[in-house]
């Protein structure tokens, strides 16, 4: 989908914090450095429904929101896309919760906030390289999945015109 | 403790002892008390800090990387003698932006570390006048840093002087009530802190939207030692050390009306005015 006028091919990248703050900070930065389709969102629930409607490659969420913590959301997110990659961006002292709910969700990356922007850049770039190969996987099994049923119809055809 | 004293000549100077004894031993716990809501809090304060230290870093290094290019584009420009790409004035605007989220963050951090600083003045001993709003935003703040994302919160604060008070215990005693109303709330709800002048005292009640006090509790609920929160939530002073500030340090009264399913609402008298021989304390 292409929503900010840029090329379709470039990696979509997802970004939820209930503080405008942090997503205003990163997308900055992303968009300094990259040429990334940014999407910020203060309100989980709406990050959800873009989801819904809207492939994305990286997802980066806070963990203490209203409506939805991030890992309920991420949980979301793996149900809505499972090749999406998950991380969360946290400024949250009790890891030991989090860290439980990594496992939950299947994340990427775990990153404390305050972050590192080249370490955040870092993730994010891996992050969309795995959820691309992961896509591209996903085509290749389905290619093969139609040549191996068009190869069975080419058989039986074979097989109706010679017995 | 030790045994019961004898009764002879000495009994009175063993009482005297044992009551100093047990001022001091009820001052530690009061103290013991504030350190054990603050820890509570830390995890909140980290966190309401964290978040704008984060936008500053980045946005420090952000703005660094962004000098660079712009250097690089009026260097290329002016070589070629040209005029500067449209990027150049993309940069500039994100600049102005990131330094305009860098004051509102120092801003946040500066409106914690605020709270944090007159909540630190607990054993200030000076009755002093004061503005009780001033006390119950800040203390609103601190508790915000835990509670902001599922406890919405109303002041409805109506004329009030200033009000002669130990402004730190006061702090206390207000924060164990916010910190209250926000845990007898499961999942979202409101907490409304009213305030208005009733003769010559200054009432405030903190309400909330929770599940109300049960029947069996409402009678201990000031008691030292009772608490229905969790091991490691609750010392089970915070009430009982309340009371005493409210009416024992500042002669005023705390009560309650509660309702179950609907919420609880505290309220606290105070004289605006403490009596001359107390001020010479």
């Amino acid at each position: 989908m292409d929503h900010n006028g840029k090329a379709q091919s470039q990696p979509v990248v997802m970004i939820v914090d209930d503080e405008e703050m942090v997503i205003t900070s990163v997308r900055a930065f992303l968009s300094l450095e990259t040429e990334y389709d940014i999407h910020g969102f203060t309100d989980p629930e709406e990050a959800a429904r873009f989801m819904e409607t809207h492939p994305v490659d990286v997802v980066v969420s806070d963990y203490l929101m209203p409506k939805m913590n991030g890992i309920q959301l991420l949980a979301k997110a793996k149900q809505l896309q499972p090749e999406a990659a998950r991380v969360l961006l946290t400024g949250h002292a009790d890891k030991q919760s989090a860290i439980q709910a990594i496992n939950d969700v299947g994340l990427f990356q775990y990153l404390e906030k305050p972050w590192d922007n080249s370490q955040l850049l870092l993730v994010i770039q891996s992050a969309i390289e795995r959820t691309q190969l992961f896509r591209s996987l996903r085509e290749k099994i389905s290619e093969l999945d139609s040549a191996h049923t068009s190869l069975k119809e080419v058989q039986s055809r074979l097989l109706r015109a010679f017995l | 403790m030790s045994d019961p004293a004898p009764v002879n000549s000495h009994t009175l100077d063993t009482v005297e002892e044992l009551r100093e004894e047990l001022d001091l031993t009820q001052r530690k716990l009061a103290e013991a008390h504030k350190m054990a809501s603050l820890g509570r809090l830390s995890a909140g304060i980290v966190h309401e800090i964290n978040t704008p230290i984060g936008s500053i870093l980045s946005n420090n290094e952000t703005i660094r990387r962004s000098l660079d290019a712009l250097k690089k584009l009026i260097a290329t420009a002016e070589a070629e003698q040209k005029a500067l790409p449209p990027k150049a004035s993309v940069i500039l605007e994100t600049l102005a932006n990131l330094t305009d989220i860098d004051k509102l963050a120092c801003e946040r951090i500066y409106a914690v570390i605020r709270s944090l600083k007159t909540f630190a003045r607990v054993n200030e001993s000076d009755l002093r006048k004061v503005d009780i709003h001033e006390i119950l935003l800040n203390t609103l703040k601190l508790s915000g840093c835990v509670f902001r994302r599922r406890i919405e919160v109303v002041t409805n604060f109506g004329e009030l002087p200033e009000v002669e008070c130990y402004p730190g215990l006061l702090n206390q005693a207000f924060l164990n009530l916010a910190v209250n109303a926000a845990q007898a709330i499961q999942g979202e709800g409101t907490v409304t802190v009213t305030t208005r002048q009733v003769g010559n005292e200054a009432e405030i009640s903190i309400a909330d939207t929770g599940s109300g006090i049960p029947l069996e509790v409402r009678k201990r609920i000031f008691s030292a030692g009772f608490t229905t929160k969790p091991i490691g939530e609750g010392t089970g002073l915070g009430l009982a050390l309340t009371r005493e500030i409210v009416e024992d340090t500042h002669g005023g009264k705390i009560w309650f009306d509660t309702e179950l399913g609907s919420g609880t609402t505290f309220f606290i008298r105070i004289p605006i005015q403490q009596p001359r021989a107390q001020e010479q304390a």
